[in-house]
């Protein structure tokens, strides 16, 4: 099959790291799987193209914004590929009833957004697809998409870590579990820790466009607070060093937005950091790490008593290592890019 | 015939008048032109529908990529219409290959990331027939179509004679003719010609009272040209006050023909890339409707393929803009018999009428 992605493309954000996974399964299972556009250097990995017609399948790969596709795009992707070969794979969980979970994280600004935001995809595409495996609108066809690429691992370095723990990700909803959750259970047993460092957009300063766009919800930072714990900041890296940044902490930890959360989306962070040489601990219900890591993931949930959990896994790391390895081999078989590939040409064919 | 006209409406730029006058020309013999979309209460008097399938063609009327619908619009507009039936009148020449005059361009990749090729497969796939309102089209699979028109029943102010129209336009008292100088147009790679224009007619300021710039962006550079390093809109503000010109806010379309009355002279420029290839706009009709002398800064070749050998004697000539000036002011009735002898030229060979007929003509050959 030949299987054209569309995405706005950002080298340290979204999904790119997804789109050369799958090219590289594809290539391994026969099929075709390119990004549109034009080569470009800073996207090893991508196999590129800006022509329609010689794909089976168009997939946008939709965050929260959808306006990336121009409007002379439109044009020929509405006149030259049949609505029945496109699908949406929305991976915010905007196609979907307006949520807010506990007055904080929302998919939509109100009903007017969320109907507008469900209008343009009905009209892109036949096909909605989402990264979760208990979709609420049944609209939706149920798609993992994100996987594990043991192709990524790092080889593994029992010294020279520079972190104890290391969380990569934006500032991009999480302020209020990082700041009620993680940041106390931090300052509980941070004369315990070595150095603490965030990766990822947002965490030094908060933009200027942050208020005249009225996001103060979504990305909010006390960076007195960081500094009082001790707590460094690095600017986002590129897709191509991630799983590299990550495996410079021995504790990796994964938050994920309260949305995500209850919907139970996938995204590519829950599998990439178990490509690091690192120890993972998710900030997840252990019933949803089982689900996703197998049984050695409730192991891996840092939940209840985080304080407690973090210094654990610091002291006792071998312990943490033997179920992580029992998650890679849980993730290997179930969780491929060669199963996740299988699945994606299964549900543009039904 | 039923003819669905997609574009973006403003009231102060693109086609908007010319779209006004052929839902009423349409109208009158027995057509129906509507707009796509939903009803717009700045355009009360252009019918809306979004019923696609009611109507025979689309006709869209394209000068960037946004003049196209957005979702889900566009979606229900190419599924409700087929291909042969849609037909895109292409205002700024982007479906050629990429053109550069001077700063001026027909793909600016800079500004919306639009590539030569892009324009080209993108109008190649919407519709089997692309017009260009010029007479000499580059590409063999445009067809001619100046789409824009003259409206008689606009014309601000009729004269029995040229020597009325002089007496009325000469009149000392000023009190209809406030300006002495008046453009109206935004500043979109205008600024070169303009400039030099008021320049040229300072040796004569004295004789020509004030001298009126209406229009978006003649105050100042915006930021993101600085920012794009782009020359299309640069403006001198401190030199246009010294040579005595005044900046005013832009004009609704329905306001424009009046405001140009208010001068005695106006002057028609179009962009480098429209006189490279020929393209004509609303204002190279239009003007003609105000009640002024219309000064043509086009290409002698384009005067007089579009406005007749009458509308040579309205350009600089050979003898320079300050000269022929000089003897506007002094021969007015000379020149006034050349606007009128132009006016009926662009009433028998322009009209909307006709304008309509050689559209019908195209979509049903």
């Amino acid at each position: 099959m030949n299987i054209l992605f569309m995405t706005d493309k950002r080298a340290n954000a979204g999904s790119i790291q997804a789109v050369a996974s799958y090219v590289r399964a594809g290539d391994e299972l026969g099929h075709n799987i390119v990004l549109y556009g034009r080569p470009d250097p800073k996207y090893p990995g991508i196999r590129w193209s800006t022509d329609l017609s010689s794909f089976d399948h168009v997939v946008f790969i939709c965050e929260f914004e959808i306006h990336w596709i121009s409007r002379l795009l439109l044009l020929r992707i509405l006149t030259q590929i049949p609505r029945k070969s496109r699908a949406i794979l929305d991976a915010d969980g905007m196609y979907n009833p307006l949520i807010a979970v506990d007055m904080y994280d929302r998919n939509h600004r109100d009903e007017d957004a969320r109907a507008w935001w469900v209008g343009r995809c009905d009209a892109l595409a036949d096909k909605i697809l989402q990264p979760t495996l208990e979709p609420l609108n049944p609209a939706v066809l149920p798609v993992p998409f994100y996987g594990y690429d043991p192709t990524l691992r790092v080889e593994p370095r029992t010294h020279d870590k520079r972190f104890d723990i290391m969380h990569v990700g934006h500032n991009w909803w999480r302020w209020r579990e990082i700041s009620t959750l993680l940041l106390p259970a931090i300052e509980s047993i941070r004369p315990k820790l070595d150095g603490i460092c965030f990766v990822g957009l947002w965490w030094d300063v908060i933009p200027p466009w942050v208020r005249e766009l009225n996001l103060e919800l979504a990305i909010d930072l006390n960076v007195d607070r960081f500094k009082q714990l001790g707590i460094q900041t690095r600017p986002a890296v590129p897709f191509t060093e991630v799983v590299t940044a990550m495996s410079e902490a021995r504790i990796n930890i994964m938050t994920q937005r309260p949305l995500f959360r209850r919907l139970k989306l996938l995204t590519a962070k829950y599998f990439e950091i178990f490509c690091a040489d690192t120890i993972p601990l998710v900030m997840l219900d252990p019933d949803q790490a089982e689900s996703v890591y197998g049984p050695a993931g409730r192991e891996l949930a840092l939940h209840g008593n985080v304080a407690a959990k973090l210094l654990d896994a610091i002291q006792r790391p071998k312990q943490y290592q033997k179920a992580v390895e029992d998650v890679r081999h849980h993730l290997s078989a179930h969780h491929s890019y060669r199963v996740r590939t299988r699945q994606l040409v299964d549900a543009l064919q039904s | 015939m039923k003819l669905l006209f997609v574009s973006r409406l403003e009231r102060w730029a693109r086609a908007v008048s010319a779209i006004t006058r052929y839902v009423a020309v349409a109208r009158r013999l027995g057509h129906e032109a509507v707009m796509f979309g939903d009803s717009h209460a700045d355009f009360s008097s252009i019918p809306y529908s979004t019923d696609v399938k009611a109507f025979d063609f689309a006709i869209f009327v394209i000068y960037e990529a946004l003049d196209f619908p957005d979702l889900p619009y566009l979606a229900y507009l190419l599924d409700g219409m087929p291909k042969e039936r849609r037909v895109i009148i292409d205002c700024s020449g982007v479906y050629n290959k990429t053109i550069t005059i001077e700063h001026d361009s027909n793909h600016f990749e800079q500004l919306n990331g639009h590539q030569g090729w892009e324009w080209i497969e993108s109008f190649s796939a919407v519709a089997n027939k692309i017009l260009q309102p010029t007479v000499r089209p580059l590409r063999q699979d445009v067809i001619p179509f100046l789409f824009f028109g003259f409206d008689s029943s606009a014309v601000a102010k009729h004269y029995s004679s040229p020597h009325d129209a002089a007496a009325a336009w000469s009149a000392k008292d000023g009190a209809g003719k406030p300006y002495g100088i008046a453009y109206v147009g935004h500043n979109w790679q205008r600024w070169s010609q303009l400039r030099l224009f008021f320049e040229a007619v300072q040796p004569i300021k004295d004789q020509l009272s004030t001298m009126q710039l209406r229009g978006w962006g003649w105050d100042r550079r915006p930021d993101w040209a600085v920012q794009h390093e782009f020359a299309g809109v640069d403006v001198d503000p401190t030199l246009l006050r010294g040579l005595g010109v005044e900046i005013g806010e832009t004009l609704p379309f329905s306001e424009v023909i009046e405001f140009q009355g208010r001068a005695k002279f106006c002057p028609i420029i179009h962009r480098p890339l429209y006189n490279e290839l020929g393209l004509v706009t609303n204002r190279t009709f239009e003007t003609f409707c105000s009640d002024t002398i219309p000064i043509l800064m086009l290409p002698p070749s384009t005067v007089l393929e579009i406005h007749g050998p009458d509308a040579l004697s309205l350009t600089p000539g050979s003898e320079g803009l300050v000269a022929r000036l000089h003897d506007m002011i002094d021969r007015p009735a000379v020149y006034w018999d050349a606007v009128l002898k132009t006016r009926s030229h662009l009433a028998a060979q322009h009209s909307y009428e006709r304008r309509l007929q050689e559209l019908l003509a195209i979509l049903e050959n």
